[in-house]
């Protein structure tokens, strides 16, 4: 469960002060597909990154499943990464000289899961969002669509607690873009996992549980349940 | 840590292996050609200083050199005392020689040298001039009229020879007359013509001792005495083990007769080999930097990546740092198969130098420490690029 409260995030650019953040709180409950939506600015991104670690706000406080993470250390914000966390960036962030199966397991070699065991976890990661004849191509090999998927199973491959999508489709055709997103709603279906996903896309809207949207740092709506039932495409 | 190593080799060999191989071959070939530069020029220094050594022992001096106490001109009793040191532990020869200034005269042409009187057989045991007959042979015991010369001072026919006493044309079997300081002319029957490639020795002569004393009026003297140790390097140990067993004369190691030139020579070699490596280790930095810097900048973001999917920024620098030690290390046996080349190629084919022919002298602790600084200034170059761009904050390196 992610809390996050009374969040501020400043930037200095020169000598002018940019509030990204001007005060949100939210929490998201285990099992959550929310959807962070606005304009661009709005401070989404902002909040994503604090979310997962790799920026610190201002002010305020970010509890993720009881840890008050603003007050780990460097070094465990990064163990927390590894372990609870999965991110996936809009534009993949691949390693390129690394093939489909080692972007995968290269976290879990971090961990010193032993090799039989994260070969296993890689391969049926791998399978399991469609990419089971390209595990041994690199990143130029695949196209964007199928590195986003990559990009997924690596974010999955340590069973993380909460998955973090910071507009993940943004680079995809619409075709690429569905079927990314009916992958994390089978992901949030069949295995509860929890998805923060940040977007701009009003269609997106329908695969999210909840959308928070914000509106110049600050959260302007939230709308409940937006689905219901089952994610688009599939039956209950 | 073992695991975090693991990480850091996974991440180094895929770079190696999947990275630019140009750049990869560029950058060893760059470290093994310092290499060469770090141990070449000190083992061709090395390698004058030994052959200095080895000429100054074998032709020269010996190991040690006994003289006439000061004030004498000759030690008396010289029998007696080469005795008394041949049976000194660890002495393995002892020759006796008389030096006189003479000047010879062939087919009207003239030069002064010094002429040594020696006893042949003592000679033998002592130095290698025996063995270095290029014509004729060397000296008998019982020789009165022959003398055998260095090539310099027996010269070529119609050939100057730089300020260098020559007669320009001896050969074996020609008549040469020596005067003597005291006035005394002998004509002698060239024996034997040798090349030391020592100035002083083949610029000068030899005739037995029992004609020189014969015509000096000498008995039972010598000028100096060689003495010869079974191991080199151990001189000043001899030098006072002999001091010890009451020798009363002056006696000097083969470095101290020698010393002021070879000294002189050796520091000027250390300034020049210190500059040098010097140079080639600030190469060795800038290279690695240059090569660690461009890599990490141009995987700035890769490396925000792997910060922000939980890999710490220890195990991002080790694996650069295995990156640079991988180059260092193939540079470092691509440099020694050079050396080894280099080496293999001069020692049959020897630098000619005034003082002998001169091969490479490759140390172990030349190269060991070559090795170590090598490896020294590659991972302090490679380590500052490498821990700047990791301790970037992550979303400052993602957006590059």
């Amino acid at each position: 469960m992610i809390v996050a409260e009374n969040l501020t995030r400043v930037y200095a650019m020169g000598r002018v002060e940019v509030q990204a953040l001007r005060g949100v709180s939210l929490e998201v409950g285990k099992g959550e597909f929310v959807g962070i939506m606005g304009a661009s600015g709005s401070g989404k991104s902002t909040l994503l990154h604090i979310l997962g670690l790799l920026d610190r706000p201002t002010s305020g406080r970010v509890t993720i499943d009881g840890t008050d993470v603003l007050a780990l250390s460097d070094h465990r914000r990064t163990l927390f990464r590894l372990n609870r966390l999965g991110y996936v960036f809009q534009d993949y962030a691949l390693i390129g000289e690394l093939t489909a199966l080692e972007n995968v397991y290269l976290t879990s070699l971090v961990r010193g899961d032993p090799e039989e065991e994260y070969l296993r976890k890689s391969t049926a990661i791998l399978e399991r969002v469609g990419l089971a004849g390209r595990t041994n191509h690199r990143q130029s090999e695949l196209s964007g669509g199928e590195q986003q998927r990559v990009a997924i199973a690596r974010a999955l491959v340590n069973n993380p607690s909460i998955l973090l999508a910071d507009e993940p489709c943004a680079n995809l055709d619409s075709q690429a873009s569905k079927s990314i997103l009916d992958l994390f709603a089978r992901l949030n279906e069949d295995l509860d996992q929890t998805i923060v996903m940040v977007s701009h896309e009003e269609w997106h809207k329908e695969y999210f549980c909840r959308v928070v949207t914000l509106r110049d740092g600050l959260i302007g709506d939230t709308e409940e349940c937006r689905r219901e039932g089952p994610p688009p495409g599939r039956t209950a | 840590m073992f695991t975090g190593l693991r990480v850091s080799a996974f991440l180094a060999w895929k770079s190696i292996e999947r990275g630019s191989k140009g750049t990869l071959a560029l950058t060893i070939m760059i470290i093994a050609l310092i290499f060469v530069n770090l141990i070449f020029l000190p083992s061709i220094i090395s390698g004058v200083v030994r052959a200095f050594d080895d000429q100054s022992i074998d032709f020269d001096f010996g190991n040690l050199v006994i003289e006439p106490r000061e004030g004498d001109q000759y030690i008396d009793d010289a029998a007696n005392l080469q005795r008394k040191v041949d049976r000194i532990p660890g002495i393995t020869g002892t020759s006796p020689r008389i030096a006189a200034g003479v000047t010879y005269f062939y087919r009207g042409r003239n030069a002064a040298s010094t002429l040594y009187g020696i006893k042949p057989a003592d000679e033998r045991a002592v130095t290698k001039i025996a063995d270095r007959m290029v014509e004729g042979e060397f000296l008998s015991n019982g020789d009165t009229d022959a003398i055998i010369m260095g090539t310099t001072l027996a010269g070529r026919e119609g050939e100057e020879a730089g300020g260098l006493p020559s007669l320009r044309g001896v050969v074996v079997g020609s008549p040469v007359e020596v005067v003597y300081p005291n006035g005394e002319a002998r004509t002698y029957r060239v024996k034997g013509i040798y090349e030391t490639q020592s100035i002083s020795i083949d610029a000068s002569a030899f005739v037995t001792a029992r004609e020189m004393n014969g015509v000096l009026g000498l008995h039972d003297q010598a000028s100096i005495i060689l003495v010869k140790t079974d191991v080199n390097g151990r001189e000043a140990e001899y030098k006072t083990e002999l001091l010890s067993y009451g020798i009363q004369e002056d006696i000097w190691t083969y470095q101290e007769k020698s010393g002021g030139f070879v000294n002189q020579a050796i520091q000027s070699f250390d300034i020049i080999t210190a500059i040098s490596a010097l140079v080639s280790l600030i190469i060795a930095v800038v290279v690695v930097f240059i090569v660690i810097f461009i890599n990490t900048v141009n995987r700035r973001r890769q490396i925000g990546i792997l910060k922000a999917i939980g890999i710490s920024q220890g195990v991002i620098v080790n694996s650069y740092i295995l990156q640079v030690l991988f180059i260092t290390a193939v540079g470092t046996l691509a440099g020694i198969a050079l050396t080894a080349g280099l080496t293999i190629y001069l020692t049959a084919y020897p630098l000619a130098f005034p003082g002998g022919p001169v091969s490479p002298d490759v140390e172990a602790s030349a190269v060991i420490q070559s090795v170590a600084s090598l490896f020294a200034v590659s991972v302090a170059a490679g380590y500052i690029p490498a821990w700047r761009v990791a301790n970037e904050d992550i979303l400052t390196a993602i957006r590059g």
